[in-house]
Protein backbone atom coordinates (compact mmCIF):
# COMPACT_ATOMS: atom_id res chain seq x y z
CA UNK A 1 0.00 0.00 0.00
CA UNK A 2 2.85 2.64 0.53
CA UNK A 3 4.50 1.65 -2.93
CA UNK A 4 1.03 2.46 -4.01
CA UNK A 5 0.58 5.64 -2.33
CA UNK A 6 3.81 6.98 -3.39
CA UNK A 7 3.03 6.25 -6.72
CA UNK A 8 0.11 7.50 -7.10
CA UNK A 9 1.53 10.97 -5.28
CA UNK A 10 4.42 10.74 -7.85
CA UNK A 11 1.80 10.24 -11.12
CA UNK A 12 -0.03 13.31 -9.57
CA UNK A 13 2.72 16.23 -9.30
CA UNK A 14 4.20 14.84 -12.47
CA UNK A 15 0.66 15.61 -14.59
CA UNK A 16 0.83 19.44 -12.65
CA UNK A 17 3.91 19.92 -14.14
CA UNK A 18 3.80 18.74 -17.38
CA UNK A 19 0.47 20.73 -17.91
CA UNK A 20 2.59 23.63 -17.41
CA UNK A 21 4.54 22.54 -20.64
CA UNK A 22 1.36 21.31 -22.81
CA UNK A 23 -1.41 23.19 -25.02
CA UNK A 24 -2.13 24.39 -27.57
CA UNK A 25 1.25 25.95 -27.97
CA UNK A 26 3.80 22.84 -26.30
CA UNK A 27 6.68 25.24 -24.42
CA UNK A 28 10.39 22.71 -23.98
CA UNK A 29 11.32 23.61 -20.53
CA UNK A 30 14.76 23.36 -21.67
CA UNK A 31 15.40 25.78 -24.47
CA UNK A 32 12.57 28.43 -23.66
CA UNK A 33 12.01 32.06 -25.69
CA UNK A 34 10.68 35.49 -24.07
CA UNK A 35 7.72 34.59 -25.22
CA UNK A 36 7.17 30.85 -24.08
CA UNK A 37 8.59 32.34 -20.36
CA UNK A 38 5.81 35.05 -20.68
CA UNK A 39 2.98 32.51 -21.62
CA UNK A 40 4.49 30.29 -18.64
CA UNK A 41 4.27 32.90 -15.71
CA UNK A 42 1.15 34.78 -16.45
CA UNK A 43 -0.79 32.15 -18.03
CA UNK A 44 0.13 28.71 -17.79
CA UNK A 45 1.20 28.75 -14.29
CA UNK A 46 -1.22 31.01 -12.62
CA UNK A 47 -3.58 28.77 -13.93
CA UNK A 48 -1.95 25.67 -12.92
CA UNK A 49 -1.66 26.81 -9.28
CA UNK A 50 -5.88 27.75 -9.38
CA UNK A 51 -6.81 24.53 -10.83
CA UNK A 52 -4.60 22.88 -8.56
CA UNK A 53 -5.77 24.94 -5.57
CA UNK A 54 -9.29 23.99 -6.47
CA UNK A 55 -8.68 20.58 -6.75
CA UNK A 56 -6.68 20.22 -3.71
CA UNK A 57 -9.43 21.93 -1.91
CA UNK A 58 -12.66 19.73 -3.22
CA UNK A 59 -10.73 16.41 -2.95
CA UNK A 60 -9.84 17.22 0.95
CA UNK A 61 -13.52 18.70 1.61
CA UNK A 62 -15.47 16.14 0.19
CA UNK A 63 -13.65 13.29 1.70
CA UNK A 64 -13.98 15.40 5.44
CA UNK A 65 -17.82 15.82 4.76
CA UNK A 66 -18.86 11.99 3.73
CA UNK A 67 -17.08 11.25 7.10
CA UNK A 68 -18.73 13.64 9.34
CA UNK A 69 -22.21 13.70 7.24
CA UNK A 70 -21.38 9.89 7.41
CA UNK A 71 -23.04 10.34 3.65
CA UNK A 72 -21.16 8.63 0.58
CA UNK A 73 -23.43 10.99 -1.38
CA UNK A 74 -21.72 14.15 0.06
CA UNK A 75 -19.71 16.55 -2.06
CA UNK A 76 -18.75 20.03 -1.36
CA UNK A 77 -21.44 21.92 -2.43
CA UNK A 78 -23.91 20.12 -0.17
CA UNK A 79 -23.83 22.63 2.22
CA UNK A 80 -25.52 25.66 0.50
CA UNK A 81 -22.01 27.21 0.49
CA UNK A 82 -21.48 27.44 -3.04
CA UNK A 83 -24.68 28.80 -3.27
CA UNK A 84 -24.15 31.40 -1.42
CA UNK A 85 -21.21 31.88 -2.70
CA UNK A 86 -22.81 31.77 -6.00
CA UNK A 87 -25.72 34.02 -5.11
CA UNK A 88 -22.97 37.07 -4.39
CA UNK A 89 -20.79 36.05 -7.11
CA UNK A 90 -24.11 36.51 -9.76
CA UNK A 91 -25.29 39.88 -7.52
CA UNK A 92 -21.75 41.06 -8.44
CA UNK A 93 -21.64 40.35 -12.16
CA UNK A 94 -24.97 41.71 -12.73
CA UNK A 95 -24.05 44.61 -10.63
CA UNK A 96 -21.21 44.95 -12.78
CA UNK A 97 -18.47 44.65 -10.26
CA UNK A 98 -15.29 43.57 -11.80
CA UNK A 99 -12.66 40.39 -11.30
CA UNK A 100 -9.82 42.64 -10.06
CA UNK A 101 -8.93 44.32 -7.40
CA UNK A 102 -9.65 44.04 -3.77
CA UNK A 103 -13.84 44.55 -3.96
CA UNK A 104 -14.46 41.98 -6.71
CA UNK A 105 -16.23 38.70 -7.95
CA UNK A 106 -14.04 35.96 -6.12
CA UNK A 107 -14.17 38.65 -2.52
CA UNK A 108 -18.13 38.72 -2.62
CA UNK A 109 -18.06 34.84 -3.08
CA UNK A 110 -16.17 33.99 -0.63
CA UNK A 111 -17.66 37.03 1.90
CA UNK A 112 -20.88 34.47 0.80
CA UNK A 113 -19.51 31.28 1.20
CA UNK A 114 -18.38 32.15 4.75
CA UNK A 115 -21.61 33.93 5.99
CA UNK A 116 -23.56 30.86 4.23
CA UNK A 117 -21.61 28.29 6.52
CA UNK A 118 -21.66 30.16 9.40
CA UNK A 119 -25.68 30.24 9.14
CA UNK A 120 -25.82 26.22 8.37
CA UNK A 121 -23.64 26.04 11.37
CA UNK A 122 -25.27 27.86 14.11
CA UNK A 123 -29.19 26.00 12.43
CA UNK A 124 -26.87 22.71 12.66
CA UNK A 125 -26.24 23.76 16.73
CA UNK A 126 -28.58 23.15 19.23
CA UNK A 127 -28.71 22.13 22.60
CA UNK A 128 -24.64 21.48 22.80
CA UNK A 129 -24.51 19.00 19.86
CA UNK A 130 -23.89 19.65 16.32
CA UNK A 131 -26.15 17.30 14.86
CA UNK A 132 -24.86 15.80 10.98
CA UNK A 133 -28.27 15.03 10.16
CA UNK A 134 -29.20 18.67 11.06
CA UNK A 135 -26.73 20.38 9.19
CA UNK A 136 -27.30 17.98 6.04
CA UNK A 137 -30.47 18.98 5.91
CA UNK A 138 -29.98 23.13 6.56
CA UNK A 139 -27.26 23.02 3.93
CA UNK A 140 -29.57 21.25 1.72
CA UNK A 141 -32.62 23.92 2.38
CA UNK A 142 -30.00 26.77 2.11
CA UNK A 143 -28.91 25.72 -1.20
CA UNK A 144 -32.17 25.46 -2.50
CA UNK A 145 -33.10 28.72 -1.22
CA UNK A 146 -29.97 30.47 -3.00
CA UNK A 147 -30.39 28.81 -6.36
CA UNK A 148 -33.81 30.19 -6.46
CA UNK A 149 -32.49 33.21 -5.38
CA UNK A 150 -29.80 33.17 -8.46
CA UNK A 151 -32.83 31.58 -10.87
CA UNK A 152 -34.65 34.79 -10.10
CA UNK A 153 -31.55 37.34 -10.82
CA UNK A 154 -30.78 35.67 -13.81
CA UNK A 155 -34.60 35.78 -15.08
CA UNK A 156 -34.49 39.19 -15.14
CA UNK A 157 -31.06 40.56 -16.05
CA UNK A 158 -29.33 41.08 -19.28
CA UNK A 159 -27.80 39.07 -21.81
CA UNK A 160 -24.33 39.85 -21.05
CA UNK A 161 -24.92 39.36 -17.72
CA UNK A 162 -26.35 36.40 -18.06
CA UNK A 163 -23.71 34.71 -19.73
CA UNK A 164 -21.00 35.61 -17.22
CA UNK A 165 -22.81 34.30 -14.51
CA UNK A 166 -23.48 31.42 -16.25
CA UNK A 167 -19.70 30.60 -17.17
CA UNK A 168 -18.69 31.84 -13.44
CA UNK A 169 -21.64 29.25 -12.11
CA UNK A 170 -19.99 26.43 -14.51
CA UNK A 171 -16.43 26.83 -13.16
CA UNK A 172 -13.96 28.95 -15.19
CA UNK A 173 -10.25 28.73 -14.79
CA UNK A 174 -9.85 31.00 -17.90
CA UNK A 175 -9.56 33.96 -15.72
CA UNK A 176 -7.29 32.85 -13.50
CA UNK A 177 -4.39 35.37 -12.38
CA UNK A 178 -1.91 35.67 -9.75
CA UNK A 179 -3.90 38.24 -8.28
CA UNK A 180 -6.54 36.08 -5.56
CA UNK A 181 -3.59 32.95 -5.78
CA UNK A 182 -2.67 33.93 -2.36
CA UNK A 183 -5.49 34.41 -0.96
CA UNK A 184 -6.60 31.13 -1.67
CA UNK A 185 -3.43 29.85 -1.30
CA UNK A 186 -3.44 31.15 2.66
CA UNK A 187 -7.24 29.97 3.18
CA UNK A 188 -6.68 26.52 1.60
CA UNK A 189 -3.67 25.75 3.11
CA UNK A 190 -4.85 26.55 6.98
CA UNK A 191 -7.94 24.45 5.93
CA UNK A 192 -6.37 21.43 4.61
CA UNK A 193 -3.59 21.57 8.08
CA UNK A 194 -6.85 21.98 10.36
CA UNK A 195 -7.89 19.01 9.40
CA UNK A 196 -4.57 16.70 8.75
CA UNK A 197 -4.65 18.09 12.88
CA UNK A 198 -8.53 16.34 13.10
CA UNK A 199 -7.79 13.18 10.94
CA UNK A 200 -7.91 10.59 13.69
CA UNK A 201 -10.93 12.37 15.32
CA UNK A 202 -12.90 12.07 11.85
CA UNK A 203 -11.58 8.29 12.26
CA UNK A 204 -13.22 7.76 15.41
CA UNK A 205 -16.14 9.79 14.09
CA UNK A 206 -16.99 6.66 11.49
CA UNK A 207 -17.57 4.59 14.38
CA UNK A 208 -20.25 6.83 15.54
CA UNK A 209 -20.29 9.18 18.41
CA UNK A 210 -20.20 7.18 21.43
CA UNK A 211 -17.09 5.30 20.19
CA UNK A 212 -15.25 8.49 19.46
CA UNK A 213 -16.43 9.88 22.43
CA UNK A 214 -14.76 6.46 24.04
CA UNK A 215 -11.71 6.56 22.23
CA UNK A 216 -11.50 10.12 23.95
CA UNK A 217 -12.57 12.80 21.23
CA UNK A 218 -15.43 14.99 21.92
CA UNK A 219 -17.93 14.31 18.79
CA UNK A 220 -19.32 17.99 18.27
CA UNK A 221 -16.18 19.84 19.01
CA UNK A 222 -14.52 17.45 16.17
CA UNK A 223 -17.22 17.61 13.67
CA UNK A 224 -17.67 21.79 14.14
CA UNK A 225 -13.60 22.47 13.51
CA UNK A 226 -13.47 19.80 10.82
CA UNK A 227 -16.91 21.76 8.81
CA UNK A 228 -14.73 24.85 9.93
CA UNK A 229 -12.25 23.80 7.88
CA UNK A 230 -14.47 22.67 4.64
CA UNK A 231 -16.23 25.95 5.08
CA UNK A 232 -12.29 27.64 4.69
CA UNK A 233 -11.10 25.48 1.66
CA UNK A 234 -14.75 25.45 0.12
CA UNK A 235 -15.26 29.08 0.04
CA UNK A 236 -11.70 29.49 -1.26
CA UNK A 237 -11.98 27.09 -4.16
CA UNK A 238 -15.74 28.53 -5.29
CA UNK A 239 -14.34 32.25 -4.85
CA UNK A 240 -11.21 30.90 -7.46
CA UNK A 241 -13.11 28.90 -10.17
CA UNK A 242 -16.57 28.97 -9.45
CA UNK A 243 -17.97 25.33 -8.74
CA UNK A 244 -16.74 22.02 -10.28
CA UNK A 245 -18.45 19.02 -10.14
CA UNK A 246 -17.06 15.74 -9.55
CA UNK A 247 -13.96 15.81 -8.23
CA UNK A 248 -14.97 16.41 -4.44
CA UNK A 249 -17.78 13.72 -4.96
CA UNK A 250 -16.02 11.28 -6.38
CA UNK A 251 -12.72 11.77 -5.86
CA UNK A 252 -12.34 10.59 -2.10
CA UNK A 253 -14.44 6.86 -3.39
CA UNK A 254 -11.63 6.90 -5.73
CA UNK A 255 -9.15 6.75 -3.46
CA UNK A 256 -10.46 5.04 -0.60
CA UNK A 257 -11.05 2.24 -2.91
CA UNK A 258 -7.10 2.61 -3.98
CA UNK A 259 -5.84 2.79 -0.25
CA UNK A 260 -8.56 2.38 2.42
CA UNK A 261 -10.73 4.70 4.76
CA UNK A 262 -7.77 5.70 6.90
CA UNK A 263 -8.65 9.79 6.85
CA UNK A 264 -4.86 10.36 7.77
CA UNK A 265 -4.25 8.98 4.39
CA UNK A 266 -7.37 9.32 2.37
CA UNK A 267 -7.49 13.16 3.07
CA UNK A 268 -4.11 14.27 1.64
CA UNK A 269 -4.19 12.02 -1.06
CA UNK A 270 -7.82 13.01 -2.43
CA UNK A 271 -6.61 16.34 -1.56
CA UNK A 272 -3.60 15.55 -4.18
CA UNK A 273 -5.12 13.74 -6.83
CA UNK A 274 -7.95 15.82 -7.20
CA UNK A 275 -5.73 18.89 -7.54
CA UNK A 276 -4.03 16.90 -10.10
CA UNK A 277 -7.43 15.65 -11.97
CA UNK A 278 -8.18 19.05 -12.48
CA UNK A 279 -5.09 20.38 -13.68
CA UNK A 280 -5.28 17.23 -16.51
CA UNK A 281 -8.88 18.70 -17.43
CA UNK A 282 -7.83 21.67 -17.36
CA UNK A 283 -5.41 21.11 -19.80
CA UNK A 284 -7.71 18.95 -21.99
CA UNK A 285 -10.48 21.35 -22.11
CA UNK A 286 -8.24 24.42 -23.13
CA UNK A 287 -6.07 21.60 -25.60
CA UNK A 288 -8.74 20.03 -27.37
CA UNK A 289 -10.17 22.18 -29.13
CA UNK A 290 -8.10 25.67 -28.98
CA UNK A 291 -8.75 28.13 -29.33
CA UNK A 292 -12.31 27.41 -27.95
CA UNK A 293 -11.89 26.23 -24.18
CA UNK A 294 -14.47 23.85 -22.67
CA UNK A 295 -15.16 24.18 -18.67
CA UNK A 296 -12.76 21.86 -16.77
CA UNK A 297 -15.92 20.70 -14.93
CA UNK A 298 -17.38 18.80 -17.51
CA UNK A 299 -13.82 17.33 -18.24
CA UNK A 300 -13.20 16.11 -14.86
CA UNK A 301 -16.64 14.17 -15.13
CA UNK A 302 -16.48 12.84 -18.26
CA UNK A 303 -13.12 11.62 -17.44
CA UNK A 304 -13.72 10.60 -14.04
CA UNK A 305 -17.10 8.73 -13.81
CA UNK A 306 -16.07 5.61 -16.54
CA UNK A 307 -13.44 5.45 -14.13
CA UNK A 308 -15.32 5.42 -10.90
CA UNK A 309 -18.44 3.44 -12.35
CA UNK A 310 -15.29 0.65 -13.46
CA UNK A 311 -14.11 0.31 -9.95
CA UNK A 312 -17.34 0.63 -8.66
CA UNK A 313 -17.88 -2.69 -10.39
CA UNK A 314 -14.64 -4.35 -9.90
CA UNK A 315 -14.66 -3.94 -6.09
CA UNK A 316 -16.37 -5.97 -3.52
CA UNK A 317 -16.31 -3.65 -0.56
CA UNK A 318 -17.62 -0.19 -1.36
CA UNK A 319 -16.49 2.47 0.94
CA UNK A 320 -18.17 5.68 2.36
CA UNK B 1 -6.25 -8.20 49.73
CA UNK B 2 -8.76 -4.83 50.18
CA UNK B 3 -10.52 -4.05 47.26
CA UNK B 4 -9.60 -0.84 45.06
CA UNK B 5 -11.99 1.10 44.62
CA UNK B 6 -12.45 2.19 40.91
CA UNK B 7 -15.54 3.74 40.22
CA UNK B 8 -18.00 5.32 42.56
CA UNK B 9 -21.06 7.14 41.94
CA UNK B 10 -22.18 9.43 44.78
CA UNK B 11 -26.03 10.27 45.40
CA UNK B 12 -26.57 10.70 41.42
CA UNK B 13 -29.98 11.94 39.91
CA UNK B 14 -30.58 12.32 36.42
CA UNK B 15 -33.72 12.81 34.34
CA UNK B 16 -34.24 13.41 30.10
CA UNK B 17 -37.42 15.44 31.01
CA UNK B 18 -38.71 16.96 34.31
CA UNK B 19 -39.89 13.65 36.10
CA UNK B 20 -36.70 11.84 38.16
CA UNK B 21 -35.35 9.50 35.87
CA UNK B 22 -32.80 8.27 37.96
CA UNK B 23 -32.65 9.54 41.85
CA UNK B 24 -29.64 9.77 44.05
CA UNK B 25 -28.39 6.35 42.99
CA UNK B 26 -25.16 5.01 44.89
CA UNK B 27 -22.56 2.04 43.43
CA UNK B 28 -18.92 1.54 44.45
CA UNK B 29 -16.98 -0.49 41.49
CA UNK B 30 -13.85 -2.47 42.68
CA UNK B 31 -10.82 -3.44 40.79
CA UNK B 32 -11.05 -7.05 39.37
CA UNK B 33 -14.73 -7.47 39.97
CA UNK B 34 -16.89 -8.64 36.75
CA UNK B 35 -20.09 -7.17 37.67
CA UNK B 36 -23.90 -7.11 35.81
CA UNK B 37 -26.26 -4.74 35.92
CA UNK B 38 -30.15 -6.34 35.40
CA UNK B 39 -33.39 -5.01 34.89
CA UNK B 40 -36.66 -4.45 32.77
CA UNK B 41 -36.54 -2.27 29.54
CA UNK B 42 -36.28 1.03 30.57
CA UNK B 43 -35.10 0.81 34.00
CA UNK B 44 -32.12 3.33 33.26
CA UNK B 45 -29.63 1.00 32.99
CA UNK B 46 -27.83 2.39 29.46
CA UNK B 47 -28.38 5.59 31.11
CA UNK B 48 -26.56 4.48 34.51
CA UNK B 49 -24.04 3.14 32.14
CA UNK B 50 -23.58 6.70 29.84
CA UNK B 51 -23.60 8.47 33.24
CA UNK B 52 -20.91 6.06 34.93
CA UNK B 53 -18.76 6.31 31.67
CA UNK B 54 -19.36 10.04 32.01
CA UNK B 55 -20.91 10.72 28.32
CA UNK B 56 -24.32 12.05 30.51
CA UNK B 57 -23.84 14.92 33.08
CA UNK B 58 -25.83 14.18 35.98
CA UNK B 59 -28.04 16.91 37.29
CA UNK B 60 -26.85 16.13 40.67
CA UNK B 61 -24.25 13.95 42.74
CA UNK B 62 -20.52 12.82 41.06
CA UNK B 63 -19.28 10.40 39.71
CA UNK B 64 -15.87 9.91 40.75
CA UNK B 65 -12.94 7.95 38.81
CA UNK B 66 -9.57 6.94 41.03
CA UNK B 67 -10.67 9.29 43.46
CA UNK B 68 -10.99 12.26 41.09
CA UNK B 69 -14.15 13.93 39.12
CA UNK B 70 -14.68 11.99 35.85
CA UNK B 71 -15.80 15.23 34.24
CA UNK B 72 -12.45 16.66 35.16
CA UNK B 73 -10.29 14.27 33.25
CA UNK B 74 -9.09 15.32 29.43
CA UNK B 75 -11.15 13.21 27.21
CA UNK B 76 -8.06 11.30 26.57
CA UNK B 77 -6.60 10.87 30.00
CA UNK B 78 -10.34 9.27 30.52
CA UNK B 79 -9.93 7.15 28.10
CA UNK B 80 -6.98 5.58 29.15
CA UNK B 81 -8.78 4.56 32.72
CA UNK B 82 -12.23 3.81 31.15
CA UNK B 83 -13.73 2.80 27.87
CA UNK B 84 -17.48 2.36 26.74
CA UNK B 85 -19.07 0.09 24.30
CA UNK B 86 -22.71 1.32 23.14
CA UNK B 87 -25.60 -1.46 22.58
CA UNK B 88 -25.52 -0.64 19.02
CA UNK B 89 -22.26 -0.97 16.83
CA UNK B 90 -21.98 1.17 13.82
CA UNK B 91 -20.36 -0.87 11.09
CA UNK B 92 -22.17 0.88 8.31
CA UNK B 93 -18.37 2.03 7.21
CA UNK B 94 -16.16 -0.99 5.63
CA UNK B 95 -13.00 -0.41 8.00
CA UNK B 96 -10.87 -3.62 8.17
CA UNK B 97 -10.62 -5.62 11.30
CA UNK B 98 -6.99 -3.82 11.82
CA UNK B 99 -7.79 -0.74 11.99
CA UNK B 100 -10.89 -0.39 14.29
CA UNK B 101 -8.31 -2.14 16.78
CA UNK B 102 -5.93 0.00 16.31
CA UNK B 103 -8.09 3.22 17.05
CA UNK B 104 -7.18 1.95 21.17
CA UNK B 105 -3.99 3.95 20.57
CA UNK B 106 -6.15 7.30 19.71
CA UNK B 107 -5.97 8.69 23.43
CA UNK B 108 -2.16 7.74 23.45
CA UNK B 109 1.41 9.68 22.28
CA UNK B 110 3.43 6.70 22.98
CA UNK B 111 1.64 3.50 22.35
CA UNK B 112 0.91 1.17 25.18
CA UNK B 113 2.70 -2.20 25.54
CA UNK B 114 -0.31 -4.55 24.10
CA UNK B 115 0.14 -4.60 20.10
CA UNK B 116 -2.80 -5.44 17.64
CA UNK B 117 -1.49 -8.37 17.02
CA UNK B 118 -1.92 -9.83 21.01
CA UNK B 119 -5.19 -8.32 21.40
CA UNK B 120 -6.85 -9.90 18.44
CA UNK B 121 -5.16 -13.34 19.62
CA UNK B 122 -6.88 -12.33 22.85
CA UNK B 123 -10.26 -12.07 21.39
CA UNK B 124 -9.47 -15.06 19.26
CA UNK B 125 -9.48 -12.97 15.79
CA UNK B 126 -6.15 -12.98 14.77
CA UNK B 127 -6.58 -14.69 11.62
CA UNK B 128 -9.43 -12.14 10.43
CA UNK B 129 -6.82 -9.08 10.94
CA UNK B 130 -7.12 -8.12 7.24
CA UNK B 131 -11.16 -8.53 6.74
CA UNK B 132 -13.59 -5.81 6.85
CA UNK B 133 -15.71 -5.52 9.55
CA UNK B 134 -19.06 -6.11 7.81
CA UNK B 135 -17.67 -9.16 6.79
CA UNK B 136 -17.72 -10.48 10.19
CA UNK B 137 -20.57 -12.54 12.30
CA UNK B 138 -22.18 -10.07 14.73
CA UNK B 139 -20.26 -12.06 17.67
CA UNK B 140 -17.00 -11.29 15.77
CA UNK B 141 -18.20 -7.87 15.31
CA UNK B 142 -18.01 -7.34 19.42
CA UNK B 143 -14.99 -9.56 19.94
CA UNK B 144 -13.41 -6.90 17.56
CA UNK B 145 -14.30 -3.62 19.32
CA UNK B 146 -13.45 -5.80 22.93
CA UNK B 147 -10.09 -6.13 21.53
CA UNK B 148 -9.93 -2.42 20.73
CA UNK B 149 -11.08 -1.74 24.41
CA UNK B 150 -7.95 -3.66 25.25
CA UNK B 151 -5.75 -1.63 23.02
CA UNK B 152 -7.04 1.23 24.81
CA UNK B 153 -5.84 -0.43 27.81
CA UNK B 154 -8.48 1.26 29.90
CA UNK B 155 -9.09 -0.24 33.84
CA UNK B 156 -12.81 -0.33 33.88
CA UNK B 157 -14.81 -1.94 30.81
CA UNK B 158 -18.38 -1.08 30.64
CA UNK B 159 -20.73 -2.86 27.93
CA UNK B 160 -24.39 -2.31 27.09
CA UNK B 161 -25.60 -5.24 26.29
CA UNK B 162 -22.80 -7.00 24.91
CA UNK B 163 -25.14 -10.19 23.90
CA UNK B 164 -27.95 -8.50 22.65
CA UNK B 165 -28.61 -10.50 19.52
CA UNK B 166 -26.30 -12.90 19.86
CA UNK B 167 -27.04 -16.91 19.66
CA UNK B 168 -26.41 -18.52 22.88
CA UNK B 169 -23.63 -20.37 21.89
CA UNK B 170 -22.12 -16.70 20.96
CA UNK B 171 -23.48 -15.35 24.53
CA UNK B 172 -21.34 -17.98 26.41
CA UNK B 173 -18.34 -17.31 24.24
CA UNK B 174 -18.42 -13.85 25.02
CA UNK B 175 -18.71 -14.37 28.41
CA UNK B 176 -15.98 -16.92 28.98
CA UNK B 177 -13.45 -14.74 27.02
CA UNK B 178 -14.54 -11.40 29.29
CA UNK B 179 -13.93 -13.53 32.57
CA UNK B 180 -11.08 -14.93 31.47
CA UNK B 181 -9.75 -11.27 30.52
CA UNK B 182 -10.95 -9.88 33.61
CA UNK B 183 -8.24 -12.18 35.52
CA UNK B 184 -5.57 -12.01 33.30
CA UNK B 185 -5.51 -8.24 33.22
CA UNK B 186 -7.20 -7.37 36.62
CA UNK B 187 -9.44 -5.14 35.08
CA UNK B 188 -13.03 -4.23 36.03
CA UNK B 189 -16.45 -5.16 33.91
CA UNK B 190 -19.89 -4.02 34.41
CA UNK B 191 -21.99 -4.72 31.38
CA UNK B 192 -25.97 -4.87 30.84
CA UNK B 193 -27.45 -8.18 30.17
CA UNK B 194 -30.82 -9.41 30.02
CA UNK B 195 -30.15 -13.41 30.18
CA UNK B 196 -31.44 -14.58 34.23
CA UNK B 197 -29.50 -17.82 33.38
CA UNK B 198 -26.03 -16.07 32.44
CA UNK B 199 -26.17 -13.66 35.28
CA UNK B 200 -25.39 -16.54 37.27
CA UNK B 201 -21.95 -16.81 36.15
CA UNK B 202 -21.12 -12.96 37.47
CA UNK B 203 -19.07 -12.03 40.91
CA UNK B 204 -21.84 -9.70 41.43
CA UNK B 205 -25.30 -9.15 40.08
CA UNK B 206 -26.63 -5.29 40.09
CA UNK B 207 -30.66 -5.06 40.27
CA UNK B 208 -32.23 -1.93 38.74
CA UNK B 209 -35.80 -1.35 38.45
CA UNK B 210 -37.51 2.53 37.77
CA UNK B 211 -33.46 4.28 38.37
CA UNK B 212 -32.99 2.73 41.73
CA UNK B 213 -30.95 0.09 42.69
CA UNK B 214 -33.16 -3.06 43.88
CA UNK B 215 -30.31 -5.73 44.47
CA UNK B 216 -26.97 -5.58 44.46
CA UNK B 217 -24.27 -8.46 45.57
CA UNK B 218 -23.38 -12.15 45.11
CA UNK B 219 -25.83 -13.69 42.63
CA UNK B 220 -27.01 -16.18 44.53
CA UNK B 221 -28.00 -13.83 47.28
CA UNK B 222 -29.25 -11.24 45.11
CA UNK B 223 -31.37 -13.16 42.17
CA UNK B 224 -34.40 -14.61 44.84
CA UNK B 225 -37.69 -15.32 43.90
CA UNK B 226 -38.88 -12.25 45.66
CA UNK B 227 -36.08 -10.19 44.36
CA UNK B 228 -37.38 -11.36 40.54
CA UNK B 229 -40.83 -11.44 40.89
CA UNK B 230 -40.89 -7.44 42.15
CA UNK B 231 -38.46 -6.32 39.55
CA UNK B 232 -40.09 -8.58 36.42
CA UNK B 233 -43.40 -8.86 37.54
CA UNK B 234 -43.76 -12.33 36.45
CA UNK B 235 -43.86 -15.78 38.22
CA UNK B 236 -39.38 -16.89 38.83
CA UNK B 237 -38.67 -20.11 40.01
CA UNK B 238 -35.29 -20.28 41.06
CA UNK B 239 -34.03 -23.78 41.06
CA UNK B 240 -31.10 -25.77 42.98
CA UNK B 241 -30.15 -28.53 42.15
CA UNK B 242 -28.17 -31.47 44.21
CA UNK B 243 -24.78 -30.59 42.29
CA UNK B 244 -24.67 -27.48 43.52
CA UNK B 245 -25.95 -25.68 40.55
CA UNK B 246 -28.69 -23.03 40.33
CA UNK B 247 -31.23 -22.11 37.09
CA UNK B 248 -34.00 -20.02 37.14
CA UNK B 249 -37.41 -20.54 35.59
CA UNK B 250 -40.03 -18.31 34.53
CA UNK B 251 -43.91 -19.38 32.62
Amino acid sequence: MKLRMVFIILISLAICISSLYIGPKIINPFSMEALDKDILLSIRLPRMLTAMLIGMALGASGAILQGILRNPLADPYILGISGGASLMAVIGIVFGVGYGGFFSIPFLAFIGAILTGTVVGIISYKRGIFWHTRLLLAGIGIGFLFSALVMLILGISTNEGLRRAMLWMFGELSMSDWNNIPYGFFFILIGLLISLSRSKGLNALMLGDELAWNLGFNPSKERIILFISVCLMVAASVSLGGTIGFVGLLMPHIIRMSIGTDNRFLIPLSSLVGGALLCFADLIGRTLFSPMELPAGIITALLGAPYFLYLLRKKDIIGG
Amino acid sequence: MNPVTTLELNKVSFSYNKSPFIEELSLILNNGEFVCIMGPNASGKSTLLKISAGMIKPLSGSIMLWGNNIHQYKGKDRAKLISYLPQMLDISIPLKVKDIVQMGFYPYDIPPELDIDKALDMVGLLDKKEMYINQLSGGEVRRVFFAMTLVQGAGIVLLDEPLANLDIKYQIEIIKLLRGIVKKRDITVLMAIHDLNLALQFDRVILIKDGKIIGDGKPENVLNEYNLQMIFDIDIKVLHYNNGKTSIRYD
